[in-house]
């Protein structure tokens, strides 16, 4: 008892001491996650349809309501050309919310035996060459400088001034 | 059993949605597969645009809220699909669902629940017949090898489809898909086109809102560069000597409702584009909206330069995005080395290219050219287009679907009705 009492104790208190010794550390460290979720974000907006709806991000109550009225709407034209509607359709219109991903983490592939051939198998995987070539966020050559606030690349000087200026920290556009 | 109704050949696309009869050469309709609102019509009228009414003269595409049923390639929202589906095939292709027999092309590894909400779709939803399921990859295999006897004698050949969702390179032995080896890049020409979305809006206009026009832009701007450094260094040039440099111009709603390319010469001026005729077609219309255009030189418009070749240079190279995939060329070996060795060289002379994003100019020359040291120095490379690659696809679905054979592949609606959805799929091998 006495141990565990004693351990957090010290612990806390050092980590506060860091945080307050090295402030510049640690947002350099907090933004490296940030530049990882980024990158993570941005392969995601790659695969949206509506780019601009997205980034507003829900709470922006114009594109709700639309939806809404919107399945009420098709819900009226089907009620002229088709029959009415079934349970089932009810439950799919409630299951179509759902995304791709989601749908794959309930079909729990991994639990295969790895003979099955699968969407996840069928992933061409990671290339044998790492090499990543850079290119500048400004202008599109290839880009041997990087930001050191928010690790976006950048090829000359001219580009730096109009990076800094204008798009530091604006990860996706 | 379907006696003498005709076969409705749908190829469910994520960007465009092919559809017609079995037995024609061309489906009936192309149409994108997506419902759109304009948000304009926001306060006044719900009205959603479907399918073939987004293609239409007058229709201002800008602005536009699109919802897919087809997320990554796979088909999740049956609302939307029956939206789009209600207007083809009683708008555009009229006919009655409830007598006639359905081909659709499923993407591979459909998920057993998606497969189920197909399956709903089409027997209980719109009550067809009977329903085929085939893959893209044994369909194209089926088409070229209908016309190349090559094709025909070896019976096999590796279909890398490069669509609007993603990339599949697939081999094809004796028709059938061998699952096992399929290897897939998530990495497509929707991607491409918010990549492009996203560069522009950073360095020039704010588009993000434009998903339709930019499409419309990387179709006709976008090529392969087969040596990128050295292009990249001709496109740091100035205005006059950049050979890469052109405009696209967006619609304002008022003299134009469609966006088009600047000086179609100007564009033209680097990569030589193969398709010559449609351009010229165009030329004249340009003329008449260049002299319009001229004095105004407004904020309507956006230059591209190096973007033009950079955006399907991701297709080769998804690393310089940050996505950890392989290219394309190492791709397709990857999946020839999954195959027994014996087929192996016979896959690389027989590379077939479908899919709408190898339309972009000079793909199949850039990829012989990375392919080429990837494999054996024994084996031939020989990298097959497709006359119509985004056809490609439907067309083979026409030929299975006219072969004499295809109604014993079907599943009938009162089988399914009996059996349900799991053991009926057990009939198309997935």
């Amino acid at each position: 008892m006495d141990g565990e009492e004693e351990n957090p104790g010290p612990f806390r208190r050092t980590s506060s001491r860091t945080r307050r010794m090295a402030s510049r550390m640690a947002s350099a460290l907090s933004s490296s996650d940030n530049r990882a979720q980024a990158a993570l974000a941005r392969l995601d907006a790659l695969e949206s349809d509506n780019a601009g709806a997205e980034v507003v991000d829900l709470n922006d109550d114009e594109y709700g309501s639309t939806d809404e009225e919107d399945h009420v709407l098709m819900q009226k034209k089907q009620s002229k050309n088709m029959k009415r509607k079934t349970r089932q359709g009810k439950a799919l219109e409630k299951r179509a919310v759902r995304s791709f991903m989601d749908v794959l983490q309930e079909a729990n592939l991994e639990a295969l035996p790895p003979h099955v051939p699968t969407y996840l198998r069928a992933a061409v995987g990671p290339p044998s060459t790492s090499s990543r070539r850079h290119y500048c966020s400004v202008c599109g050559n290839s880009a041997n400088y990087t930001c050191p606030r928010c690790g976006t690349r950048f090829c000359s000087c001219r580009c730096q001034v109009i990076h800094n200026d204008t798009r530091c920290l604006k990860f996706v556009a | 059993m379907t006696g003498g109704s005709r076969v409705v050949v749908i190829d469910n696309g994520g960007g465009l949605l092919k559809a017609g009869f079995g037995g024609d050469n061309d489906p009936i309709a192309v149409v994108p597969n997506c419902i759109a609102k304009s948000p304009g019509s926001n306060a006044n009228s719900k009205k959603w645009l479907a399918a073939d009414q987004l293609q239409a003269q007058d229709v201002d595409v800008t602005g536009v809220t699109l919802r897919r049923p087809i997320d990554r390639g796979y088909l999740i929202n049956t609302e939307v699909q029956r939206e789009v589906w209600e207007r083809v095939l009683r708008g555009l292709l009229q006919v009655d669902p409830t007598n006639s027999s359905l081909l659709l092309v499923e993407p591979q590894f459909n998920p057993p629940a998606l497969q189920h909400a197909t399956d709903e779709l089409v027997f209980e939803e719109f009550g067809f017949n009977s329903l085929c399921v085939a893959d893209a990859p044994s369909l194209v295999h089926l088409y070229e090898a209908s016309r190349q006897p090559s094709l025909f004698h070896s019976q096999c050949s590796l279909v890398v489809d490069c669509g609007f969702s993603f990339t599949h390179a697939s081999p094809v032995l004796q028709n059938f898909t061998l699952n096992y080896a399929v290897r897939r890049m998530d990495l497509g020409g929707k991607a491409l086109t918010n990549y492009l979305k996203e560069l522009v809006s950073y360095r020039s206009l704010n588009v993000m809102d434009e998903t339709l026009l930019i499409d419309d832009a990387k179709e006709k701007l976008c090529f392969v560069s087969l040596d990128v450094p050295h292009d990249l260094r001709l496109a740091s040039l100035s205005f006059k000597d950049n050979p890469f440099r052109c405009s696209y111009i967006l619609p304002d709603g008022i003299t134009y409702k469609k966006g088009f390319v600047k000086d179609l010469d100007e564009a033209r001026r680097y990569c030589s584009l193969p398709v010559e005729g449609e351009l010229d077609k165009k030329d004249g219309d340009r003329d008449i909206d260049k002299d319009r255009k001229k004095p105004e030189l407004s904020q309507n418009e956006f230059a591209l330069t190096n973007e033009r070749f950079l955006v399907p240079e991701m297709l080769f190279h998804p690393i310089d995005l940050g996505m950890n995939q392989a290219g394309l060329a190492e791709c397709i070996v990857r999946a020839a080395q999954a195959c027994h060795p014996y087929i192996q060289p016979v896959l690389y002379q027989s590379i077939i290219l479908t899919g709408g994003s190898t339309l972009f100019p000079r793909f199949a020359e850039r990829l012989q050219r990375e392919l080429r040291p990837l494999v054996p120095e024994e084996y031939q490379v020989k990298i097959i287009s497709q006359e119509n690659p985004i056809l490609g696809v439907w067309r083979g679905g026409s030929v299975l679907a006219s072969s004499p054979d295809f109604d014993s592949m079907c599943v009938t609606k009162s089988e399914y009705e009996e059996m349900g959805s799991a053991r009926c799929r057990r009939r198309f091998f997935h």
